[in-house]
């Protein structure tokens, strides 16, 4: 950058003036309602800190992150929190990339009822969905079991939330429908804005659809799909509502995420300083996570 | 030979599609047949496809279970000098359901969320990717980091120190934190670094201030990109139960999903009820989105695409 | 077009002011004079979770009180202890809170939340209300939490027509509303018999109903679940290990982690499952589902009974519900709550505020006011009076019980999951005993 070695020193002021007033206000909401509620976290993740009108936080130095690596049920939530993000972050692409590359070219007016029945997951809100889905996962009249004996799959009804085996996949399931509307509607639009030109000259030079996809359309669609990941990994990192309206970690801690089993060792343990410990251990874990998606996204693009 | 194997993908494809949209549909409406049904057909242990007879009852109930006023305006400010740290109220609106309170106070968190986070990350995201000054990077590593960050992390020093702001139990202890999650400054960032530097240069050159500068050129290069937050911004406030949940308490500060939530009795849960309030809160924003989809869509594309 | 986008943010950033202030808390419209506006949370307590039934109740109560303001919000069992946890965090506690002792004086009290009534007791007042319900109300060093208001003995119900078309009913002695647990066990069978897929389910999920799954466990073999002292939890002796395993072995009732108290009472109102352990006279004349009183919704008749019990005595869990106070510093809401508190559990209010609840009241009469008549010409409460007398020790004061209750319901689903049941059992109680001695 030679303009930047050219810059006079009134200048310099000038550009870090204006940069931080334009921060400002964002800066204001950050620092205030996360970052120093994020120190004070950190800060009380070394206190045995309990519920109490007249208790003491006492220093403990660190024996909570030590209780926290022998604590099972940390660490079973941690394992639950990865498969969720794990499980749901590429299928949501994959899964959304299909239906949009399906719906992208119908009638205009057919594209934009299937983006809206696709949406309608997202905008009718989690409790509301919940409610139904809970309906449809019912151990005794459910609909899946209804289906499912109905069909032959089963002869016997299978308690789907009930079941530790079950249970997870079930909140996946609906984490996933709650989570496709937007990616579906994203790419709709990439999709509809790839340049035809070059998919009509890659047509007439013998491209099979596959090629055309892979060698023309990717390219261009690449930057929403990295919006994409970013989008889904934060969705299914918050994953909050449907376990505690549906399950509330159980059975047997088998859906408790890190977010579920914080809110539970606070508000029904009353551990604050436990608590704490875990979300600082979150919180270096999505740290590290959130760089090497930004390293990856940056060097791709 | 290659077009019949196209053709019969295609036709698998469309009816793939058709069958998983009628899933996607089915929650809703079940929830809008539902809350329809008669207390009898809502409870049958067999599916009742179709409400045999169309009853009323379910939104009755829903109107007429608890009231709040419509609005309650108060003094800025006046909660840091009352005794009780309440805000003293000088306007109320005419007493209304309380369900109809609750989707004004959902309405009004999220347009001034969404408003809100716009505004800020739109000055943030152009600072940062077009000025140069000292101590940018380590913000910006700051925002990175921060950004995937669960809200359930700092719940318990976000709830204390919104009761030492006296914000505890108010609809802006729900706002604040999503203004403040850093996700929109990154994402603008993104935005901004498209700007071609000459632009802006020329501009500074015309005499131009900076404010001038960001609100006349800046600004409308990266209205797609605030388009997209905008939209996000607006569903996650929406559908963010858990700051509601743990944010707020008196039945005129509830928001319509934690409404919903809190119907559950104990001796019975009044389904038919559950389900009218559902879809009391979700006919509004679905036909919202249906009207806009134009502008939601043309707004996160060209956004996506460029960043 | 680029102006008003200026002009937009401009606003942007005025809303960003109001919206700090637009949502006010209580509508204290000037307070003039000495007014006081206090806040009463109460749960979903009978007719007390009916915003109707309570507006008539504290409408009275300001009308005698002029100068005191009531608002009421009302929780649900699902979020409300989260909610009054947070609140307390928010410093925006309520100042009145109607539930039981297990909350108010085993938890919140404990924690050093609520204020001492022990002055609102006179000797009448020790002398009228039940023994056992006065001594769950004070703690062990005579502090006492929660005036009480009504109580109820909890009981289990069953479905009398499927029972009959089983030929379970000569197990059930229908005179006394009890039966042995043998009689449970051969009932169970000859309901699967009979075709019933699904007889009970013991709900592991939730926070309320613990009730009912404590009960069936300790009484099938007389266990108790905690020491006489209400100091440390026994639910670890060897008969309630045999009840667990008793319940997980036999045929027809499932151990359900999907399912919560509130889930279970309307499966069994459906007709799917055939007897319900979370009952109580609130629930048998609950209406909510278009049912009638002490029917199912298809109209069978619902039986009342006591929990089945080896030694043919059964121990129900009482039910007591009544106010306590919050702290929050400030004496005239503090005096205004305790008025409230004696207006409605030991005055004129008081026959108003039980027939609310639906429950029944703690003593014969309040300052005068007889209350043995408020439900003379009922016959279904008539009816359940038979099982008041079997109401056992209130032990849901032991310290720590609020994360005793969760390991609980933790320990239903590990069995459930097929956890063996001792080992579930010995770290339900070793989770207990460690909350119980903190």
């Amino acid at each position: 950058m030679p303009k930047r070695s050219r810059m006079s020193r009134a200048l310099v002021r000038r550009e870090t003036t204006a940069g931080y007033l334009f921060l400002l206000p964002s800066l204001f909401f950050f620092i205030t309602f996360v970052l120093v509620p994020m120190f004070i976290c950190i800060y009380t993740s070394f206190f045995d800190s309990n519920m109490g009108k007249d208790t003491q936080d006492v220093f403990i130095g660190f024996n909570n992150y030590k209780e926290l690596l022998g604590d099972e049920i940390f660490l079973g939530a941690l394992k639950n929190t990865l498969i969720i993000v794990v499980v749901s972050v590429p299928t949501v692409c994959i899964f959304s990339l299909w239906v949009a590359s399906a719906i992208y070219d119908m009638k205009p007016a057919l594209t934009s009822i299937y983006r809206v029945i696709f949406y309608l997951p997202v905008v009718t809100g989690s409790v509301a969905v919940t409610v139904v889905w809970k309906w449809m996962f019912n151990n005794y009249y459910g609909i899946f079991n209804y289906l499912s004996q109905g069909v032959g799959l089963t002869n016997q009804n299978i308690n789907w939330l009930g079941d530790a085996r079950y249970a997870l996949w079930c909140i996946i399931l609906i984490l996933f429908t709650t989570s496709v509307g937007q990616p579906i509607v994203l790419y709709v639009s990439a999709l509809g804005n790839v340049d035809q030109t070059l998919v009509e000259a890659a047509e007439v030079d013998g491209a099979t659809n596959t090629q055309v996809f892979w060698k023309i359309k990717w390219p261009q669609i690449m930057p929403t799909t990295l919006y994409i990941l970013v989008i889904t990994t934060i969705n299914s990192f918050q994953c909050f509502a449907l376990i505690q309206l549906l399950t509330s970690g159980g059975p047997n801690h088998s859906t408790d995420t890190i977010m579920y089993y914080i809110y539970y060792t606070a508000f029904k343990l009353y551990r604050y300083g436990y608590g704490n410990a875990m979300g600082v251990v979150l919180m270096i874990l999505i740290a590290i996570l959130s760089a090497v998606q930004f390293r990856l996204g940056k060097s791709k693009s | 030979m290659r077009s019949q194997k196209s053709m019969a993908y295609r036709v698998i494809a469309m009816i793939l599609v058709v069958i998983l949209a009628l899933l996607f549909l089915f929650p809703l409406y079940w929830i809008v047949t539902g809350s329809f049904k008669t207390g009898k057909e809502i409870n049958s242990t067999t599916p009742v496809w179709w409400p045999s007879e169309w009853t009323l009852t379910n939104y009755e109930t829903l109107m007429s279970k608890q009231t709040a006023n419509l609005f309650d305006l108060s003094i800025p400010f006046s909660q840091y000098f009352t005794k009780d740290g309440e805000a003293i109220v000088f306007l109320s609106g005419p007493e209304v359901p309380a369900a109809i309170r609750w989707l004004l106070n959902t309405v009004w968190m999220a347009v001034a969320a969404m408003l809100l986070t716009c505004a800020t990350a739109a000055m943030a995201g152009y600072a940062l990717a077009k000025k140069r000054f000292v101590g940018r990077g380590l913000i910006f590593t700051l925002i990175v980091c921060a950004m995937a960050l669960p809200k359930q992390v700092i719940l318990i020093p976000l709830i204390r120190e919104m009761s030492s702001l006296k914000l505890y139990n108010t609809i802006s202890a729900v706002i604040y934190p999503i203004v403040g999650w850093p996700f929109g400054v990154f994402l603008i960032k993104q935005f901004a670094e498209g700007i071609p530097g000459e632009i802006l240069e020329s501009a500074r050159i015309d005499g131009a201030g900076e404010f001038r500068t960001f609100t006349k050129i800046a600004f409308p290069m990266i209205k797609p990109g605030v388009g997209a937050l905008a939209i996000f911004t607006f569903i996650s406030a929406w559908n963010d139960y858990f700051m509601q949940l743990i944010m707020l308490t008196s039945t005129r500060n509830l928001t319509i999903s934690l409404g919903i939530a809190k119907m559950q009795a104990e001796n019975s849960t009044n389904f038919g009820l559950i389900m009218a309030g559902a879809a009391f809160a979700a006919v509004p924003i679905i036909i919202v989105f249906v009207i806009f989809q134009k502008y939601f869509t043309r707004g996160i594309t060209m956004g996506a695409v460029k960043g | 077009m680029k102006k008003l986008l200026a002009l937009l943010l401009v606003l942007c950033m005025i809303f960003a002011l109001a919206a700090c202030s637009t949502d006010p808390g209580t509508e204290s419209e000037a307070p003039a004079g000495e007014d006081v506006a206090i806040t009463l949370w109460t749960y979903p307590i009978g007719g007390w979770g009916n915003s109707e039934t309570v507006k008539t109740l504290t409408d009275k109560f300001e009308a005698a009180n002029p100068g005191i303001k009531v608002n009421v919000e009302y929780l649900d069992y699902t979020n409300g202890d989260d909610q009054v946890n947070t609140a307390i965090e928010g410093k925006k506690a309520p100042d009145l809170i109607m539930e039981g002792p297990e909350r108010l004086v085993a938890n919140w009290g404990a924690k050093g939340y609520m204020v001492d009534l022990a002055d609102l007791w006179d000797d009448t007042d020790k002398n009228e209300v039940i023994p056992s319900v006065v001594s769950a109300c004070f703690n062990a060093e005579g502090k006492c939490y929660e005036y009480p208001v009504c109580m109820t003995a909890h009981c289990m119900a069953i479905n009398l027509d499927a029972f009959k078309k089983a030929g379970a009913d000569q197990y059930l002695d229908l005179e006394n509303l009890t039966w042995t647990t043998e009689g449970f066990i051969n009932a169970v069978k000859a309901l699967k018999e009979a075709g019933y897929e699904n007889v009970a389910a013991v709900y592991c999920g939730g926070q309320g109903g613990d009730q009912g799954t404590r009960a069936i466990v300790n009484n099938l073999y007389s266990g108790t679940f905690t020491n006489a002292e209400h100091t440390a939890y026994t639910a670890d002796s060897a008969e309630n290990v045999k009840a667990l395993e008793l319940l997980k072995e036999l045929d027809g009732v499932n151990f359900d982690a999907s399912i919560v108290g509130g889930d279970e009472i309307n499966l069994f109102r459906q007709g799917v499952l055939q007897m319900a352990f979370c009952w109580n006279i609130g629930a048998q004349t609950n209406v909510d589902n278009g049912n009638e009183v002490g029917k199912t919704n298809n109209g069978e008749e619902i039986v009342c009974m006591a929990f089945p019990s080896d030694d043919g005595k059964a121990e129900l869990c009482g039910g007591i519900w009544g106010f306590g106070i919050f702290d929050n510093g400030d004496a005239a809401k503090i005096d205004a709550a305790k008025k409230f508190i004696k207006y409605m559990a030991d005055g004129e209010g008081t026959a108003d505020a039980v027939k609310a609840s639906t429950y029944f009241a703690v003593r014969d009469t309040a300052e005068g006011n007889d209350l043995t008549k408020i439900y003379a010409d009922d016959p279904v409460r008539t009816e359940y009076t038979k099982l008041m007398p079997l109401l056992g020790d209130y032990y849901q004061v032991v310290p720590g019980w609020a994360e005793a209750r969760t390991a609980w319901w933790n320990m239903l689903q590990q069995i459930g999951s097929g956890t063996d049941v001792s080992t579930a059992v010995a770290e339900f109680v070793a989770t207990a005993n460690a909350a119980a001695g903190a």
